[in-house]
């Protein structure tokens, strides 16, 4: 990678993660667009989600409700992400300079 | 936006995921041609943008919040639509198995939403007012990703059975309408600040020269 694509992977990793810190404590905890509407107008019983998911709404369970729980889960959300991405990516790029090959 | 698991019958969810798989299928086709090694490490420092930014609801009035999504921004950055359907099915399915933040069963619906057509209908927007001026392109592109996008929701859900045709397409529609400023805003402040750092990442510099600025 060049120096110049490394620094800005590296400024835009710490913007996102400044974010993420921040998050679960300016964030807004009143209910989002959709959950305010189906507050209002859902037609049918509410039911639980298929599984458990390791980190449920942005919270480490250990930790409660804490704001801190929930910077330490996004900022973890957030690197996954930016791993994820790279993975994809790189798998896609990675089946053209195969095809070239053949 | 996220849709739930529960909010959308089970043959439903199976058409949105089929949908959405096709949608990847030219999303990785794209992404196969048109990515180079300084695109990946800029699409993966929007997804993490994006997830870390769709944490931060932002209040809006009728005690309720909202988040950017992040599409219209991902599509104008990479002049593609595409890019915008592969970043967002990264995000919402990191959310939806890690954080269960959207139901699994409904992640082809919420890809096909938030990704899809927020992306499609964010890049139309800006290349049809592009040339009028750049920066209202891109806010309205942005408002006009999120607008969309909740009216496909609240018409799924309509589909459903789980929301009422109208109280749904007016609650979906007023809310998304008031969080498509901020979608628009953010927008625009993600792109001049890629403007001011790194131009020749943005898609249109590397095409009005030819050859990449500032190489």
């Amino acid at each position: 990678m060049k120096a110049k694509d490394k620094k800005f992977v590296i400024g835009g990793l710490i913007v996102a993660i400044i974010i993420a810190i921040l998050a679960p404590f300016l964030a807004s905890s009143d209910p989002d667009g959709l959950e305010s509407a189906a507050e209002k107008i859902l037609l049918v019983e509410e039911t639980e989600p298929m599984f458990e998911a390791p980190l449920p709404d942005y919270l480490v369970p250990a930790l409660g409700e804490s704001p801190l729980g929930g910077a330490i889960s996004i900022v973890i959300g957030t690197i996954i992400a930016f791993l994820a991405m790279v993975g994809l990516a790189t798998t896609a790029r990675w089946f053209k300079s195969n095809s070239n090959d053949s | 936006m996220h849709i739930p698991d529960g909010f959308l019958p089970l043959w439903q969810t199976g058409i949105y995921y089929i949908i959405t798989i096709i949608a990847l299928y030219f999303a990785l086709n794209w992404a196969k041609e048109n990515l180079d090694e300084k695109r990946v490490p800029l699409m993966a420092v929007l997804a993490a943008f994006i997830f870390a930014m769709q944490a931060m609801n932002i209040p809006i009035p009728w005690g309720t919040s909202g988040h950017m999504l992040g599409a219209a921004l991902v599509a104008i950055v990479f002049g593609s639509p595409w890019a915008a359907v592969l970043v967002l099915a990264v995000v919402l399915t990191v959310q939806g198995f890690f954080f269960g933040d959207g139901g699994i069963t409904a992640l082809g619906a919420n890809i096909l939403d938030m990704g899809v057509i927020a992306g499609f209908t964010g890049f139309g927007v800006f290349k049809a007012l592009q040339k009028l001026n750049l920066w209202v392109a891109i806010f309205l592109a942005g408002w006009a990703s999120i607008f969309v996008a909740s009216l496909a929701v609240a018409i799924e859900l309509a589909l459903a059975g789980t929301f009422p045709y109208d109280l749904g397409l007016i609650f979906m529609g007023l809310y998304h309408a008031v969080i498509g400023i901020a979608e628009g805003a953010i927008t625009v402040v993600a792109i001049l600040a890629i403007q001011k750092v790194r131009p020749d990442l943005l898609h249109w510099n590397k095409t009005k020269s030819g050859s990449e600025v500032g190489k």
